[in-house]
């Protein structure tokens, strides 16, 4: 009896602990199966793809490696990839400096940042494509806001941002600062504002001026918080694709297309799925070693 | 002195986010007449006519309701799967040390912007016949969800002591049990806030369900929103009405959780 309700608890606990050794596989399971099934599995599909001639979207059979040479002769990837890279620049740039300095300015408690904060969260959390549809209602020549304010201060003229290459490049990049630069300023605040205040104090004590404090303390000890900033908005731009689609599918010409947009209407609009594919597999490349840069630089923010 | 400065900054900086979206709203409360010939920022007489045509003549209805399907299921799947990988990840000791990187390879895939894979999402969703369909949004979705739900939550539960399942183990109950009736509850609010962000950045998401879906049975308000205003596209009224539409549900669903955005907003980095 009692040698039989020994056995039975060792049995039970025996169960127990080859369990509790599958346990935290069995959890991960449905987690990773679903990473497997949505991510990794169309990746490597999108591989052997990308190694396939597509006539109107039909793969009519293998071309080795031309779809990514095809890359190199074609001009207008190239033009993509400057434009790409003209965007980003200036617009994360732009989104930096503003970014930073306002979290400066405010750093200070003012009477209204809690308004401010709950004011400055709506452009980056509204949808994108409405943030595409608000800046053509401000850019259309005929009735936008930019019209509208020229004509109540000057009478009459008409403002035209969407007709001409460069000016509805830079009427792209006005949008992306627009809907980027409160989350700049909101992640540089948090990270100004957690900033220990000792050294500060000790460098006033110095006699060291604001511009001395700002470019031998701050700016060193923010540099963490800046750089995960900094590449998280790179990636993000340099994939932009809602906003130019609603604003102005990459035109006029071809002065705000993208690499995001030249890729999908290579695949979607002329249907080349293999050479669409390999394109936007390179970008991802580029993409991914951004990514592990980024979660790098996370890693070591979290360890610290 | 430096003060004033930063409140007038600060305003200025209000109004120039302000404006534009306050512009949008005027614009979709004016009749078409008065938007042409009659330039101002505000409305003279507000009118309703650019809404009730666009429930009219288009499927708006039918938008919010793919919407609201797909962004739920999606987010309940990944809470779901996520916690459960996120806490064998920070309690468990794992083969080949996973509970290290695994999180931050998971992490990766949140990163990745869409664009970069939706074309072989395109070609698989063909295979299997998923296009059209809310199954096809709501898998990648969950997929995109988990990535950020493991991570946040992880984070979570290690910030939780361990001696209070272990007290709850040793009084008889499993490790599941445990989980559930002690670990859930303390982790609530980070789940709360993990699954707001979800719900922004799958309610937001255009590209994958622009690809993925062509008819108003399962399109989302995004691809709506910009299809319609691909077909009608002087109809500035209509335009600004279907951009108000859209953006209203998430700024209402941000304002009354906004003080948990920006965590998840900077996956973290900023606590």
């Amino acid at each position: 009896m009692t040698a039989a309700a020994a056995y039975l608890a060792g049995r039970r606990r025996a169960q127990g602990a080859g369990l509790d050794r599958v346990l935290p596989y069995l959890l991960l399971a449905p987690t990773l199966l679903l990473l497997l099934a949505v991510v990794l599995y169309p990746i490597g599909y999108g591989i052997r793809q990308s190694f396939l001639n597509f006539r109107f979207g039909h793969a009519v059979g293998s071309v080795g490696l031309d779809n990514y040479r095809q890359l190199f002769s074609d001009p207008a990837f190239g033009q993509a990839l400057w434009v790409t890279l003209k965007f980003v620049v200036l617009a994360v740039t732009i989104e930096t400096v503003l970014g930073l300095g306002l979290a400066l300015l405010v750093a200070n408690e003012l009477p209204f940042t809690r308004i401010a904060r709950l004011v400055l969260i709506v452009p980056m959390i509204v949808t994108p494509i409405v943030v595409g549809i608000v800046f053509r209602l401000i850019y259309a020549s005929d009735v936008g806001l930019l019209t509208t304010l020229r004509t109540d201060i000057f009478g009459s003229g008409q403002v035209f941002i969407l007709d001409k290459g460069w000016s509805a490049f830079l009427g792209l990049v006005a949008l992306d600062v627009w809907e980027w630069t409160p989350l700049m300023f909101l992640i540089l605040l948090a990270g100004l504002q957690s900033l220990p205040i000792e050294p500060f104090e000790a460098a006033r004590v110095d006699g060291a001026g604001d511009w001395r404090v700002f470019l031998d303390q701050t700016l060193p000890m923010l540099r963490p918080v800046l750089a995960v900033a900094i590449a998280l908005r790179t990636i993000d731009a340099f994939t932009t694709f809602d906003q130019v689609f609603v604003l102005t599918k990459g035109g006029p010409g071809t002065s705000t297309q993208l690499i995001s947009i030249y890729g999908y209407n290579t695949a979607f609009k002329f249907t080349e799925f293999g050479y669409g594919t390999a394109m936007l597999l390179t970008v991802a490349l580029v993409v991914l070693a951004l990514a592990a840069l980024t979660v790098r630089l996370i890693r070591r923010q979290a360890v610290s | 002195m430096r003060r004033w400065l930063g409140a007038v900054v600060l305003l200025l900086v209000l109004v120039i986010v302000l404006v534009p979206i306050a512009f949008m709203v005027g614009t979709s409360f004016k009749s078409n007449a008065e938007i042409t010939q009659d330039l101002h920022l505000w409305p003279h007489t507000w009118t309703g006519s650019n809404y009730s045509r666009l429930f009219r003549d288009s499927y708006f209805g039918q938008y919010f309701r793919n919407s609201f399907i797909v962004c739920s299921a999606s987010v309940l799947v990944s809470l779901v799967f996520g916690s459960l990988a996120a806490y064998s990840l920070a309690r468990f000791k794992l083969l080949l040390r996973m509970e290290q990187w695994l999180g931050f390879a998971i992490l990766t895939v949140r990163i990745l912007p869409p664009v970069v894979i939706v074309v072989p999402l395109f070609l698989v969703a063909l295979k299997f016949h998923l296009l059209n369909s809310w199954l096809g949004l709501i898998l990648v979705y969950s997929a995109f969800n988990v990535s950020f739900v493991v991570w946040m939550m992880e984070s979570f539960f290690r910030e939780i002591p361990i001696d209070l399942e272990e007290a709850s183990m040793v009084d008889g109950s499993s490790r599941m049990t445990a989980f559930r009736r002690i670990v859930l509850p303390l982790a609530a609010p980070g789940l709360v806030a993990t699954a707001i962000f979800a719900v922004i950045v799958t309610y937001n998401e255009f590209l994958v369900a622009l690809v993925l879906t062509s008819s108003p049975g399962s399109q989302t308000i995004p691809v709506g929103a910009s299809t319609l205003i691909t077909r009608i596209d002087i109809d500035w009224g209509a335009m600004a009405a279907a951009g108000v539409l859209a953006a209203v549900p998430i700024i209402v669903f941000a304002l009354i959780v906004q003080r948990h955005l920006v965590r998840g907003l900077t996956l973290g980095a900023v606590k």
